[in-house]
């Protein structure tokens, strides 16, 4: 079977399943996605607009109903759409009580420092599945980002520099992803280093200085770059000074949500893949010249 | 005025500082520059790594060093300045609500109309800290601009941009990620351009200051005095505070705000014995400087340790606080309550009855359209009573929470402007709102399940930890209404800083925090509403047991005590009382809604002066005003929702500032 990873068939591909699927709402936009890629449309959503901004892939199909601010979303919206099933997240866990006067209310946790991140994020998707009537999707989705990130190791070279991803926050000051962030999984997923070593909160990341961003390999900038920011890269000597930008070793990537579930961490690796091979591709056809 | 030392002079202070600088200096200097160690910059052991550290010691550590100097120095001229023209010893950048004036025209320009940010940001900076410096004095002008009256002014409106600021973080949380650092303080710099754009500022505004020191100095002595040598002393005070507010917005719009130093640095050299304001003038800012740069380089040693970011602006604001809270028993205050009773005297000619009878009604209409009516995706609906079910599921605890709160606001808000006879004191400026939040604060930043009868429990601990700080702090005193404001305004100072770190960080646990923080009713179950009705309704039904005193206490010490009144032991019931009535509301609408400080002002406008009714009136008032803010915030961006606490401080805080011209 050929296995397509673009977020539009995986939301178009069940439908063809046999029984109708359960109405849900998904406060938190990590289990929006998660939603989504197992071909769930859900009912509503908190802060779609700034969902479209921030997370992107997969899209939110129009009819989902917008239900307000993830930390107070409006009840009475909520009980007006027939809800079977509400998912959320610890983080907002104070509206659970009320929430489940109107469905019953599912809390999962994805972010667990103590467990495995990629096992973390298998178990959410399966978790999503089960309560969504969708283990069997759920299975397939978890084989295929499996599936894709082994590819995608088998392909990066293994001698590839590590990696420090680094989003820019203003002119000053960046976020650092360590140990604990998606994106310092997918890297060692991929059988590469992060050069990031330093401590990080619950999140896995930390904000530091530019001047702390010394790596030898690559320094790896996702979008977006605030507007502020965007000085730094022309005319900061404090900016040319480091080593990877010396090395013209800086790779840019399109914006992947920081905080996202297995089609983010499979996106993200994907593009990493590409970034690192278009540069080394640019690399040594500068050798051959 | 004040001073330890009858011969210090504030080198004795400075010098230490001085060489603390530069033991730190020398620490940071050896980290960035590992190769110092070990004798002479050897670049050719590793080219590499030496040309890097050396450039990161000449575009980021010096640089930092630099504007961490500059910055200092520049608060504490400004800070010098304000003291000096307001003959205030309080007054500051921060204190006045010029650094967070300033700030909000940025954090504005920045979303809605970032072409104007292209002009200089120090520009819209300076406009946002003048016109709130403006709105400050105006509002403590009917008081002779009195050092207590300016101060509390100036807290008010850093509250009311406080709550300004809460709303634009709750609709734009990941665009503010990069803004709140920098609001926070953070003196991070990757090359010179921030130190050489202050530094010719900074150098201007030293000489205008140098040039205008003589008559300004003359300015203690008193006015007439000083307009007879020929000063135009209006035309003087204008320029000194305008040269003030400029130096505050140049520094804020390149680092943010920077708490306290301002205030700090001229107290201080003030206390080491610089008497003469030339002498201030040449102190302060060097004192600011080396203050503000030790704290700095403290930061940078130890902030690598840790995994969250600490700005250093928002570290000086938690240093701050102690400082002022020892300052407090240390100021002199005459004259600054001479007038303070005569707010409440005026007898009411207004037949009370009939206003009654009209607030009564408003609140029968307001809680009619809080329950009934409500826009759908579908657009504006008048539910009837067929979805009673539904209505009071979602609907009623809300009104009925929004209704106690209110009450218990405005009831504590009346308490102690009669006690203190203050018409700007509030619940809010007592601190106790603050306490509770610093604590409710905590209590989500260490936790990682929260939950709703956790943060009941840490908020009431928090209040009766900050009830307990402001009596043991004022029982020498005996109560006395302006120390105990101005230890309130200490403690809610405690408070800015903690938000701008956990801002500053961008845990994304801030929605929650937020959310709360912003006075919402939308946590509230049907039996904490109930509960919180019940016990407003008990309290106004307790009125007239204090309402003798309350009388009395407006009359002054002196009456009061003349008329058997044991003055000491009323106020501190009544602060207890004040205490506990906040605590509930804080818990249930947060610390920013502003109804104890409003709802007493319209009821006094609409003629209830004596205690009872004007206590009743307050509560009316209170109630109505706190459930059509819960509506409004409802219906107004559905289907997102504002916080009633907000919708109340937006009305109610422009309204207020509005009528308060006449006090």
């Amino acid at each position: 079977m050929l296995v397509s990873l673009s977020a539009g068939a995986a939301v178009s591909s069940p439908a063809q399943s046999q029984n109708a699927p359960p109405r849900v709402a998904a406060i938190d936009w990590t289990l929006v996605e998660t939603l989504l890629s197992l071909g769930v449309v859900p009912v509503a959503a908190a802060q779609i607009k700034d969902y479209q901004t921030w997370v992107g892939e997969p899209s939110l199909p129009e009819q989902v109903v917008d239900i307000g601010l993830r930390a107070q979303p409006n009840r009475e919206l909520a009980a007006s759409l027939q809800l079977d099933l509400i998912l959320i997240s610890p983080l907002f866990s104070a509206i659970e009580p009320t929430f489940s006067q109107i469905a019953p209310v599912q809390t999962l946790t994805t972010y667990n420092p103590d467990k495995d991140f990629w096992q973390n994020l298998v178990e959410t998707t399966r978790r999503v599945g089960e309560l969504t009537d969708r283990s069997s999707e759920a299975e397939a989705v978890i084989d295929q980002h499996r599936a894709r990130i082994e590819q995608l190791k088998g392909k990066i070279p293994a001698d590839t520099p590590p990696l420090l991803v680094v989003q820019f926050i203003d002119d000053r000051h960046v976020r650092a992803y360590g140990k604990g962030s998606l994106y310092d999984m997918v890297i060692s997923r991929l059988g590469l280093q992060n050069a990031w070593q330093g401590e990080t909160n619950m999140w896995g990341y930390t904000t530091v200085g530019i001047e702390e961003l010394t790596t030898d390999g690559y320094l790896i900038v996702v979008d977006p770059v605030p507007m502020s920011a965007e000085g730094v890269f022309d005319n900061n000597r404090l900016w040319r000074a480091l080593p990877a930008v010396r090395h013209d070793r800086v790779l840019s990537l399109p914006a992947v949500w920081s905080f996202g579930a297995l089609p983010s961490a499979v996106r993200f690796a994907g593009e990493l893949y590409q970034a690192v091979t278009d540069h080394t591709g640019t690399e040594s056809g500068l050798g051959t010249l | 005025m004040i001073s330890i030392l009858r011969r210090s002079t504030p080198a004795y202070i400075c010098l230490p500082l001085l060489i603390i600088c530069a033991l730190l200096s020398f620490n940071v200097l050896r980290q960035t520059l590992p190769e110092l160690g070990s004798g002479a910059l050897d670049f050719s052991a590793a080219p590499e790594a030496g040309v890097m550290s050396a450039i990161v010691l000449q575009f980021s550590v010096l640089p930092r060093m630099a504007i961490a100097l500059l910055v200092g120095a520049a608060l504490g001229l400004a800070g010098v300045l304000m003291q000096q023209v307001l003959r205030n010893p309080i007054a500051s950048p921060t204190t006045l609500g010029v650094a967070s004036g300033a700030q909000l025209g940025l954090l504005l320009a920045t979303l809605f109309a970032p072409g104007l940010l292209a002009f200089g940001g120090e520009w819209v900076a300076l406009a946002g800290g003048a016109i709130s410096l403006l709105i400050v004095l105006s509002l403590s002008w009917h008081r002779g601009l009195a050092p207590v009256a300016v101060v509390l002014a100036g807290l008010v409106v850093n509250l009311y941009i406080g709550a300004l600021s809460t709303v634009l973080i709750l609709f734009h949380q990941e665009e503010f990620r990069g803004l709140m650092i920098w609001a926070a303080g953070s003196l991070a710099q990757n090359s010179w351009d921030d130190t050489l754009h202050l530094l010719p500022r900074l150098i201007i505004a030293a000489v205008i200051a140098g040039l205008i020191a003589r008559p300004l100095g003359l300015l203690e002595l008193d006015e007439s005095s000083a307009r007879s040598l020929g000063i135009s002393v209006r035309k003087l005070r204008l320029m000194s505070l305008g040269l003030s507010v400029f130096i505050t917005a140049s520094a804020v719009s390149l680092v943010g705000v920077v708490g306290f130093v301002g205030l700090a640095a001229p107290v201080i050299v003030r206390l080491m014995g610089a008497r003469t304001l030339t002498q201030r003038l040449l102190w302060a800012p060097v004192f600011g400087g080396l203050l503000l740069l030790t704290t700095d380089l403290f930061l940078l040693q130890y902030s690598a340790r840790l995994p969250s970011m600490v700005p250093t602006g928002a570290m000086t604001g938690l240093l701050g606080a102690p400082l002022l809270l020892w300052l407090i028993p240390r100021l002199s205050l005459k004259g600054a309550s001479a007038n303070a009773g005569n707010m409440t005297l005026q007898s009411a000619r207004v037949p009370v009855s009939r206003k009654f009878l009209l607030l009564s009604v408003l609140l029968l209409i307001s809680t009619v359209a809080a329950l009934f009516v409500t826009q759908s995706p579908g657009g504006w609906l008048f539910n009837d009573t067929a979805q009673w079910a539904s209505i009071a599921n979602w609907r009623l605890p809300r009104v009925l929470a929004a209704a106690g709160a209110g009450i218990l606001l405005a009831l504590a808000g009346a308490t102690i402007q009669r006690m203190t006879g203050n018409p700007m004191a509030s619940p809010e400026v007592l601190g106790i709102s603050s306490g509770t939040a610093i604590g409710l604060i905590v209590t989500i930043y260490f936790s990682t399940h929260v939950t709703v009868p956790m943060l009941i429990l840490a908020g009431s601990l928090s209040a009766v930890i900050t009830l307990a700080v402001l009596i043991l702090l004022n029982r020498r005193t005996g109560f006395q209404s302006e120390r105990l404001l101005l230890t309130g305004i200490a403690i809610a100072a405690l408070f800015d800083p903690l938000r701008s770190i956990f801002l500053a960080n961008g845990d994304p646990r801030i929605q929650q925090v937020i959310a709360w923080m912003s006075g919402s009713t939308y946590y509230v179950d049907f039996p904490t509403g109930l509960g919180a009705l019940l016990f407003a309704v008990m309290m106004v039904v307790l009125i007239p047991l204090v309402a003798r005193w309350l009388d009395l206490l407006p009359l002054g010490r002196n009456v009061a005590l003349g008329l058997g009144l044991s003055v000491n032991k009323v106020r501190l019931v009544l602060l207890g009382l004040v205490a506990i009535l906040t605590a509930f509301a804080t818990l249930i609408v947060g610390p920013l809604s502003f109804a104890g400080l409003l709802a007493p002002h319209v009821a006094r406008m609409l003629g209830f002066s004596r205690a009872l009714p004007h206590l009743a009136g307050s509560a009316m008032v209170g109630a109505l005003l706190m459930i059509t803010a819960d509506w409004l915030g409802r219906q107004v961006l559905f289907p997102q929702e504002i916080p009633a606490g907000l919708v109340a401080a937006l009305l109610g805080g422009a309204y207020f500032m509005w009528g308060l011209r006449k006090y």
